[in-house]
């Protein structure tokens, strides 16, 4: 474990958070299925990606995490899906989105289980920075520290894109891209569901982000074959909270919409499964 | 855990967060401490909003949400910490109607035994802990000075602790005395009600208006902060900014502030020198005593009244402790980082601060430090030891960021927040570190 000699420390000053705090978004897009009958498990609370929507995990996972008896919801993150804020996205930093997941953890009932997707878990991983979640998920993370590999690795594998990216466009969402598994019209039919990005948030990615310790546990989730976040940084950001990632060959980034998408969430539940009462994880 | 108020809420929550047993002892029968408007204890009154705006304000990880405006009202307020103590389930693991009565050292200060009583059956009981956290508030017992001939005065005396609403104001002649931002806002509310309004001040202040160019004035105070703008330089611009706005406070009677900024805890009050220039309140002198029908003033002036309200601010009390315990000296008690006591390793104190801005982000990491000294203590402690080891030579410390705090008891506990926050950090750092 020395690839990540960044000692973890605690951050209570954030002077820009209180001098400048994000503004409101007016109206969020929860997704949202309960239980029936209600159980006593923790909800899980769930974050799209890059140009995605709630509705990602409004298809499958939603859905099925209640049927297994988890109170289960998507957040579209503002200026996506049906979310407000979309004339601001220009503008709109990542401080926003973690703001937006903090008002959300703030109206469940007790704390949740958190599962980023991609961007989303960079976002993830930021609010677990401040608030204690009952468990982090993390699948083809963004990593916390800087997606400059990703970048060059986009670069080489599709320049073009990376000019795109570069003069402000959102990276490009191709079903290639974010699928292996499905049937062409299916991985058409949702990459066209896929919008914009904040140009500035995209950039924010490949900055290095320091956190403080992260006290609650932690399941890693990676694609060998990713096109958008490298298997390399998948692993770092394991190594950095001292586990191994799960990895899904023949899955491509989009875990939660490839075939497959089940498997994936039959281990996320069973990691969900497992966490401690809330209150007794053990300090990493 | 004594007081289920927003200090003792984080303390209880960052407890149990980090796997240590806890229980609450609330005499109330809600949470919220001073926020559970009408609770004996509670000392905001009907038209009570929060001076200090959200960001700092609020828990870190528990904001407000976007609904609420950027000064909540008490309500509000109180509604937040509910859903709070709801959210991390901490209900279940208060007392509540239970009132501590009296607590002790056992077993060599390695125990405390605490003694509640139920405020319903009146029965008391008694439980034993390894450790006591004491946070039952400083805002509620009432400081009321000795002024001569006030038992000659045929008027009604009340203190701010017992207002509640503008009713009793109405038609009267109402003295208020004190320019905390409780007497701020009540001799506003006399202006709006009552048929004169005196307001009796020691000093002259600065009267912080609550929004700066569009934003709240705690923020752009902030921003200057995060920028390190020097305080020299952040005193000019904030008197600056007040003499272009409002200009010469001499100029409508008031007095000239015989101190530099950020030497007293900050007043926010935007209408009181509107009422003042309108002629609805006239400022006066410090009391100097009383008679039958009214006070007379340190310049010989008097004024005719028929209602005194007492902003003169609160006193601390731990009336469970013994003052030795807690380091007291004179009227106050004397902590390392306003929480620890030299005398024992698991007495703890929580929100025995005053801050310059809003008050639970200060909560939240206080409760983060008393936990980690407590998990310390278990696993570490000989980094434990050499922390607590500091408290009784930096007890009593100060972190007012290099102003000079004018010397009052209400000033003991006044705290830059910044300041503060940082010796938090860097503490709550060092016992995560272990050597
Ligand atoms: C009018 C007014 C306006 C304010 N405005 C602001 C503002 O804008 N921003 C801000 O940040 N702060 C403000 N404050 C400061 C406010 O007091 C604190 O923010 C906060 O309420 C203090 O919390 P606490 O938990 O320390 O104490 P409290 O809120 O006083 O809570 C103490 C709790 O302990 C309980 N208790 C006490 N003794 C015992 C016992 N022996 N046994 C069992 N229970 C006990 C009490 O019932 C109470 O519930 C204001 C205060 C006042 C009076």
């Amino acid at each position: 474990m020395t690839a990540n000699p960044v000692r973890r420390k605690t951050l209570a000053m954030r002077p820009w958070d209180w001098a400048f705090p994000p503004r409101p978004v007016a109206h969020r897009e929860v997704l949202s299925a309960l239980p029936d009958p209600p159980t006593d498990r923790p909800p899980l609370l769930m974050v799209h990606g890059i140009a995605h929507g709630a509705w990602c995990f409004g298809e499958n996972w939603v859905p099925a995490a209640a049927r297994a008896g988890w109170p289960a919801y998507a957040l579209s993150l503002r200026g996506h899906a049906g979310s407000g804020g979309a004339r601001h996205l220009r503008r709109t930093l990542m401080r926003d989105y973690v703001h937006d997941v903090m008002q959300t953890i703030t109206e469940l009932p007790e704390p949740p289980v958190l599962i980023g997707h991609s961007m989303g878990a960079l976002i993830a991983q930021l609010v677990a920075d401040r608030y204690p979640l009952r468990g982090l998920v993390l699948l083809t993370p963004a990593p916390l520290h800087s997606a400059m590999g990703d970048l060059v690795a986009i670069a080489r594998d599709r320049p073009a894109d990376l000019g795109r990216a570069l003069v402000g466009r959102t990276l490009s969402m191709e079903p290639d891209i974010l699928f292996e598994g499905l049937d062409p019209a299916t991985a058409r039919a949702y990459s066209d569901r896929t919008g914009t990005e904040s140009p500035l948030v995209q950039w924010e990615l490949l900055l290095r982000r320091r956190v403080g310790p992260v006290r609650c546990p932690v399941l890693v989730i990676g694609t060998p074959g990713d096109r958008l976040v490298r298997p390399a940084d998948v692993e770092r950001t394991a190594e950095s909270y001292g586990v191994e990632p799960v990895w899904f060959p023949g899955m491509g980034h989009d875990v939660m919409l490839d075939a497959g998408w089940d498997r994936v969430l039959d281990t996320v539940l069973a990691f969900a499964a497992d966490l401690p009462a809330w209150g007794t994880a053990a300090v990493r | 855990m004594v007081g289920a108020g927003p200090h003792g809420l984080a303390a209880l929550k960052a407890l149990l967060q980090n796997g240590i047993e806890a229980d609450g002892f609330e005499r109330e029968s809600d949470v919220g401490g001073n926020w559970n408007f009408g609770a004996d204890n509670s000392r905001v009154y009907e038209s009570t909003h929060l001076i200090s705006s959200k960001p700092f304000t609020q828990y870190p990880d528990f904001p407000m949400p976007d609904s609420y405006p950027d000064y909540p009202s008490h309500r509000q307020v109180k509604e937040y910490f509910r859903r709070y103590a709801d959210h991390f389930g901490l209900r279940a693991r208060i007392r509540f109607s239970s009132d501590v009565v009296d607590a002790v050292p056992v077993d060599d200060g390695r125990a405390w035994d605490v003694t509640a009583r139920d405020r319903g059956t009146g029965v008391e009981t008694t439980y034993r802990y390894a450790g006591l956290v004491v946070a039952n508030g400083h805002n509620w017992s009432p400081k009321r000075p000795a002024y001569p001939g006030i038992e000659d005065f045929r008027g009604k005396v009340i203190h701010s602790a017992d207002y509640k609403d503008a009713d009793v104001l109405r038609g009267r002649r109402v003295l208020v005395v004190g320019a905390g931002n409780t007497g701020c806002d009540v001799a506003v509310e006399a202006a709006q009600n009552a048929t004169h309004t005196w307001h009796s001040t020691r000093r002259g202040y600065y009267y912080n208006p609550k929004y700066l160019t569009g934003r709240p004035s705690d923020q752009v105070a902030d921003g200057l902060l995060a920028l390190r703008v020097p305080l020299a330089v952040r005193r000019v611009l904030f008197s600056a900014s007040l003499r272009f706005a409002v200009g010469d406070l001499t100029s409508f009677g008031l007095k000239k502030p015989d101190h530099k900024f950020f030497e007293t805890h900050p007043i926010v009050n935007q209408q009181l020198v509107y009422y003042v220039s309108h002629g609805d309140i006239t400022p006066v002198d410090d009391v100097e005593r009383f008679d039958a029908d009214g006070a007379v003033f340190t310049d010989g002036s008097r004024a005719d009244v028929d209602l005194v309200v007492l902003c003169t601010g609160y006193l601390v009390s731990v009336p469970f402790l013994q003052h030795e315990w807690l380091n007291w000296d004179d009227d106050h008690p004397q902590l390392f980082l306003q929480m620890f006591t030299p005398r024992f390793d698991n007495l703890v104190v929580t929100g025995l601060i005053q801050p310059d801005s809003g008050q639970w982000t200060l909560a939240h990491w206080q409760g983060v430090l008393a936990a980690r000294v407590a998990e310390a203590l278990r696993r570490h402690p000989s980094t434990a030891r050499a922390f607590l080891s500091r408290a009784g030579a930096e007890a009593g410390r100060r972190y007012s960021a290099g102003a000079q705090y004018k010397d009052s008891t209400r000033h003991y506990y006044e705290v830059a927040h910044q300041d503060y926050l940082r010796a938090l950090q860097d503490a709550i750092r060092e016992l995560e570190a272990p050597a």
